[in-house]
C-alpha cells in the first residue's frame, strides 16, 4: 500500500512542489495544510504515515504543531522542512519530537532519500 | 534547478507578489503604530516564505535579499525602543528590489545594486543584537551522565555527509538515537558546537549499552546524511568524564584486565578483604565490629541517581503499557509493578546508605558556642543529645546554616547574662541543648535554651507595627500562636541589632529552609523558663507524591501532602474570567482563589465555564488555585532546581516524568507568598501575572 503523506506549508508553491515530488515517487498525498492549527487537525483526522512540516507559519508554528502531533501519536513521523539559517529552530523542533529534517532548497531526490530512511524503507 | 519547479513559476510569482504587496502595507503600519509582535511575525513570515520558495527555484538573488532582510527583521523585532526611519527605509528598499527581481525573473542581469543592498541590510542587522543569542535562556548545565560500570562501553564514530546543510541538527538526531540505545557518556563535538557549520563533520561518542555493536552501527547507518559509522568496544575500565573510578575490588593476585573485555560486575556479597590473614574462626565474629567499607559520598549520590533513573525507566514502561492491547497489558503491568516495588526498595536502601549521623553537624558546635559565650560575656553549657541519630545527607547538608542560626539566636537572645539569671533565681550558667531523635519516618531536632523565654506581647506589638496584622488580629492570638510571629520577616523581639545575630531576622530563612526539605519548624516557649525550636524533618527528602495539573499548556506537579482537596467551580458566572482573587466555599469555609496561570504569567487555555481548583493548605492557611486540567498523580524523585530557575518563587524542584519530560514542582508556601496571603505585611511580590 502506498504511504500516505500530509504536507504542511503556508506557501502553495512549496506544497505543490512537494506534492509533485511525493506523487511521482508513488506516495499518496493524503492532505495539505497551510498553518499549524490545520496541520494538527488534519493529522488527527487522516493519521498519515508521514508529515512534512514547514516551521514558520501563521497561527501556530511548525514546532508547536509537531509537539502536539507527537503528543497525539508518539510514533508519528514528522520531517521538518526548513530554510537555510534556521538550524536552531530545527534543533528546537527535534527536541519537540520531530523525526528528521530537510533543508530548503532541496531537490526531489534529497527529500525522498530522507523520507525513505525515516520510514525504514 | 529541479525541472518540476518551473511548472509552478507563475504560482511562485503570484504568491510572492501578494506577500510583497501586503508586506509594503505592513511596513507602513510599522511607522504609524507602536509595532506589536504579531505584526513583526507577519512581516517576518512573508519575507521568509518568499525566501523559501525562491531557494527551491534556485533564484539566488531573491534568496540573498530576502535572507538579509529576514535577519534584519528578526533583530528589529527584538529591538527595544523606537524603530529608526532608516531601518524601515531599508526594508522598503528590500521589498522594492524583490518586486523588481520577481517581475524580471527570466532576464539575466548583473546587478550591483543587489549586492550593495544586501550589504546594507546585513550592516543594519549587525548593529542590532541577535535575538537568537539573547532571547533564549541559557541551556541547563550539562549533567554528567552515570552508567552502570558493568555495562560494556562502545566507542562510536559517525561521519556526517558533506552535503549536510545543518550538521548541528543532524548531530542532535544522532545523539537522540544513541540515547535511545544506552547511556551516552560523551559526545564530541556536541550538536550545539556543530551549529552554523558546514557538513562533513565527524562525531565521536562513548556509549554504555548492552546493545550489540552491529545493532548500534545499523541503527546509525539508517539515519539520513550519515556517511560512515564505526562502532568498537571501548577499552575497559576507562575513567569517565574526569571522575576517578571507584577503587577496584581487591583481588589477589591482580591481573590486568585484557583490552576490549569488560570486567565482571562486582558482586555484592564479596566478604570484606582480610589481607594476609586466614579467615578467623566463626565464633570470633561477635568480637569484630560490623564490617564496613568507606565509600565516597559522591559515589553514593551517583548510585542514588541511577536508582532514580531505574524508577523513571519503570515509570516510562508503565506509560508504554497503556498503549498495549488489553490482553497483553495486564501481564505486562503486573511484571512492571513487581519491578517497581524492587526498584523502590533499591532506592530506599541507597537512601539509607546515604544516612549521616547528626554528630557530623554538631561536632564543631562546642568550640563555636564557647567563642560565642566569650563574646557575649555569658557562660553557656552545651549539651548534645542523639548524636548518632542518622539523617539523609541532603538534610544534614541543608541543616547546617539553620542550626547554627538557631544556636546563635539562643545564645544571644534566649540566654540571659549571669547576673540577670542569678537575680531570677537561676544558675548563672545558661544551658543550650541540641537534640535529635527518630520518630517513625521523621527526625525531630530540637534547639532548647533555658533562658528568658519569648515575649508574646512584644511579638504582637512588632507584628502590628510592621503592618503584618491589625491590633485586633494580634490580640486574638494565643501566646503560643504569637510566638510563631517570630517567623515573619521583620519581626523580632529586640530593637537593638547585635553583632552576633542581628535583629533576629533570618528566622524566616530558617523556616523556609526547613520547609524546602519537606519539614516543619515550630516554637515552644514559656516566660522565664526558656524557648525550644522544634524541627520536624523527613528521613528522606527525595520522593514526592505529586498531583499533576495542566495550566497554559504546561504541566506542573503539586506536592500531594499540601493538597486538601480538589474541586470544580464556575467563577465566570460571577463576573468574568479575569479574576485576580475571588472566593469559593470549601467545606463550609470561604477560601481565596487565585489563577495559577496568572501567577506565572501563562495563558489560560481553558474555556470559560467550570474549571478545576486545587485547594492547598500551608500553615493552616487555605487557598485555592485554578488550573486548566487535573492530569493525574505521580510518585517521583525530586531534584533541586538549577539556576536561574532556583530563583523563581513558587517552584520547589524539578522531576522527570514517565515520558521523559521534565516537570516543575510547585512550592505551595512560595505560591502563598506570590498570592500575597502568606506575608500580609509585605507588598505583593513581583509576579508577572499578579499585577
Amino acid at each position: 500500500m502506498p504511504k500516505r503523506v500530509l504536507i504542511v506549508d503556508d506557501a502553495l508553491f512549496m506544497r505543490n512542489t512537494l506534492r509533485d515530488i511525493f506523487s511521482s515517487a508513488g506516495f499518496t498525498v493524503a492532505g495539505e495544510a497551510d498553518d499549524g492549527v490545520q496541520a494538527v487537525n488534519l493529522f488527527r483526522e487522516l493519521k498519515p504515515d508521514l508529515v512534512t512540516m514547514d516551521i514558520v507559519m501563521p497561527y501556530k508554528s511548525g514546532i508547536d504543531a509537531t509537539r502536539e502531533i507527537v503528543q497525539l501519536d508518539p510514533n508519528a513521523v514528522v520531517v521538518m522542512c526548513s530554510a537555510l539559517g534556521q538550524e536552531s529552530l530545527v534543533m528546537e523542533a527535534i527536541e519537540a519530537g520531530a523525526t528528521d529534517f530537510i533543508v530548503k532548497p532541496f531537490r526531489g531526490e534529497d527529500v525522498l532519500a530522507v523520507v525513505k530512511k525515516v520510514l525504514g524503507e | 534547478m529541479p525541472s518540476a519547479s518551473h511548472k509552478y513559476l507563475t504560482l511562485f510569482v503570484a504568491e510572492a507578489s501578494e506577500h510583497l504587496a501586503t508586506l509594503q502595507s505592513e511596513l507602513v503600519r510599522l511607522e504609524q503604530e507602536p509595532p506589536a509582535a504579531p505584526l513583526w511575525d507577519s512581516i517576518f513570515r512573508r519575507m521568509h516564505s518568499v525566501k523559501g520558495s525562491a531557494a527551491t527555484l534556485g533564484f539566488s538573488r531573491i534568496v540573498d535579499i530576502a535572507h538579509a532582510a529576514e535577519n534584519l527583521i528578526a533583530r528589529l523585532k527584538g529591538k527595544e525602543g523606537k524603530i529608526e526611519r532608516a531601518e524601515v527605509d531599508l526594508l522598503f528598499a528590500a521589498t522594492d528590489a524583490l518586486v523588481k527581481e520577481i517581475v524580471k525573473l527570466d532576464k539575466k542581469e548583473e546587478d550591483e545594486k543587489t549586492i550593495t543592498l544586501v550589504e546594507r541590510l546585513a550592516k543594519a542587522a549587525q548593529a542590532l543584537p541577535d535575538p537568537a543569542l539573547t532571547a533564549r535562556p541559557p541551556p541547563p548545565p550539562p549533567v554528567m551522565p552515570v552508567a552502570d560500570p558493568s555495562l560494556p562501553r562502545l566507542d562510536v564514530a559517525v561521519t556526517l555527509s558533506k552535503n549536510c546543510a545543518a550538521p548541528g541538527a543532524r548531530a542532535l538526531i544522532v545523539q537522540r538515537k544513541l540515547k535511545a540505545m544506552g547511556t551516552l557518556l560523551e559526545m564530541e563535538p556536541t550538536p550545539a558546537q556543530l551549529m552554523q557549520q558546514k557538513g562533513g563533520a565527524r562525531v565521536v561518542a562513548l556509549l554504555a549499552t548492552l546493545t550489540a555493536t552491529d545493532e548500534v552501527r545499523e541503527a546509525l547507518v539508517a539515519l539520513p546524511e550519515v556517511d560512515h559509522v564505526e562502532v568498537r568496544m571501548a577499552p575497559a575500565a576507562r575513567p569517565v568524564g574526569g571522575t576517578s573510578p571507584l577503587p577496584p575490588p581487591i583481588v589477589s593476585p591482580q591481573h590486568p584486565t585484557p583490552r576490549g573485555v569488560t570486567p565482571p560486575p562486582v558482586r555484592g556479597v564479596t566478604p570484606p578483604p582480610v589481607r594476609g590473614l586466614t579467615p578467623p574462626p566463626v565464633d570470633a565474629d561477635e568480637l569484630r565490629p560490623e564490617p564496613t567499607v568507606r565509600v565516597r559520598a559522591e559515589a553514593l549520590d551517583q548510585l542514588l541517581d541511577q536508582a532514580a533513573d531505574v524508577m523513571h525507566g519503570i515509570a516510562r514502561l508503565r506509560d508504554a503499557a497503556k498503549r498495549l492491547p488489553e490482553g497483553a497489558a495486564g501481564v505486562f503491568e503486573a511484571e512492571v509493578d513487581r519491578l517497581r516495588r524492587t526498584a523502590r526498595e533499591l532506592h530506599g536502601r541507597v537512601m539509607s546508605a546515604r544516612l549521616t549521623p547528626f554528630s557530623s553537624l554538631t561536632e564543631r558546635l562546642p568550640r563555636a558556642v564557647r567563642d560565642l559565650a566569650h563574646r557575649l560575656d555569658k557562660t553557656i553549657e552545651l549539651d548534645v543529645q542523639g548524636a548518632d541519630v542518622e539523617l539523609d545527607r541532603t538534610v544534614i547538608e541543608a541543616l547546617g546554616d539553620p542550626l547554627s542560626h538557631l544556636v546563635r539566636n539562643a545564645a544571644d537572645h534566649g540566654l540571659e547574662d549571669p547576673r540577670t539569671r542569678e537575680k531570677a533565681g537561676k544558675p548563672p550558667r545558661g544551658k543550650l541543648t541540641l537534640s535529635a531523635r527518630r520518630e517513625r519516618d521523621k527526625v525531630i531536632v530540637e534547639v532548647r535554651d533555658d533562658g528568658r523565654g519569648m515575649d508574646a506581647q512584644a511579638l504582637r506589638r512588632k507584628a502590628v507595627k510592621s503592618a503584618a496584622m491589625t491590633q485586633e488580629e494580634a490580640d486574638a492570638l494565643s501566646d503560643d500562636a504569637a510566638y510563631e510571629l517570630a517567623f515573619l520577616p521583620g519581626v523580632s523581639t529586640r530593637d537593638d541589632a547585635t553583632e552576633v545575630s542581628g535583629r533576629g531576622v533570618g528566622l524566616d530563612a530558617v523556616q523556609r529552609k526547613v520547609e524546602s526539605l519537606g519539614g516543619k519548624v515550630s516554637i515552644r516557649s514559656s516566660p522565664g523558663q526558656g524557648t525550644t525550636f522544634v524541627l520536624e524533618l523527613p528521613l528522606s527528602v527525595s520522593m514526592a507524591n505529586l498531583l499533576l495539573v495542566q495550566v497554559g499548556g504546561e504541566l506542573f506537579g503539586v506536592p500531594l501532602h499540601r493538597v486538601l482537596l480538589t474541586t470544580e467551580y464556575d467563577l465566570s458566572a460571577r463576573g468574568g474570567e479575569g479574576f485576580e482573587s475571588r472566593s469559593l466555599v470549601v467545606m463550609g469555609e470561604l477560601v481565596r482563589a487565585y489563577g495559577l496561570a496568572k501567577l506565572f504569567g501563562l495563558p489560560s487555555l481553558s474555556p470559560p465555564g467550570p474549571r478545576p481548583f486545587v485547594v492547598l493548605e500551608v500553615d493552616g492557611l487555605r487557598f485555592a488555585l485554578s488550573v486548566d486540567r487535573l492530569v493525574g498523580q505521580e510518585e517521583s524523585v525530586l531534584k533541586p532546581l538549577f539556576p536561574p530557575l532556583d530563583r523563581v518563587r513558587g517552584l520547589a524542584g524539578i522531576t522527570v516524568l514517565g515520558n521523559g519530560r521534565p516537570l516543575l514542582v510547585l512550592d505551595p508556601r512560595g505560591l502563598a507568598e506570590l498570592c500575597g496571603i502568606h506575608e500580609p505585611g509585605k507588598p505583593a511580590p513581583l509576579a508577572k501575572g499578579a499585577a
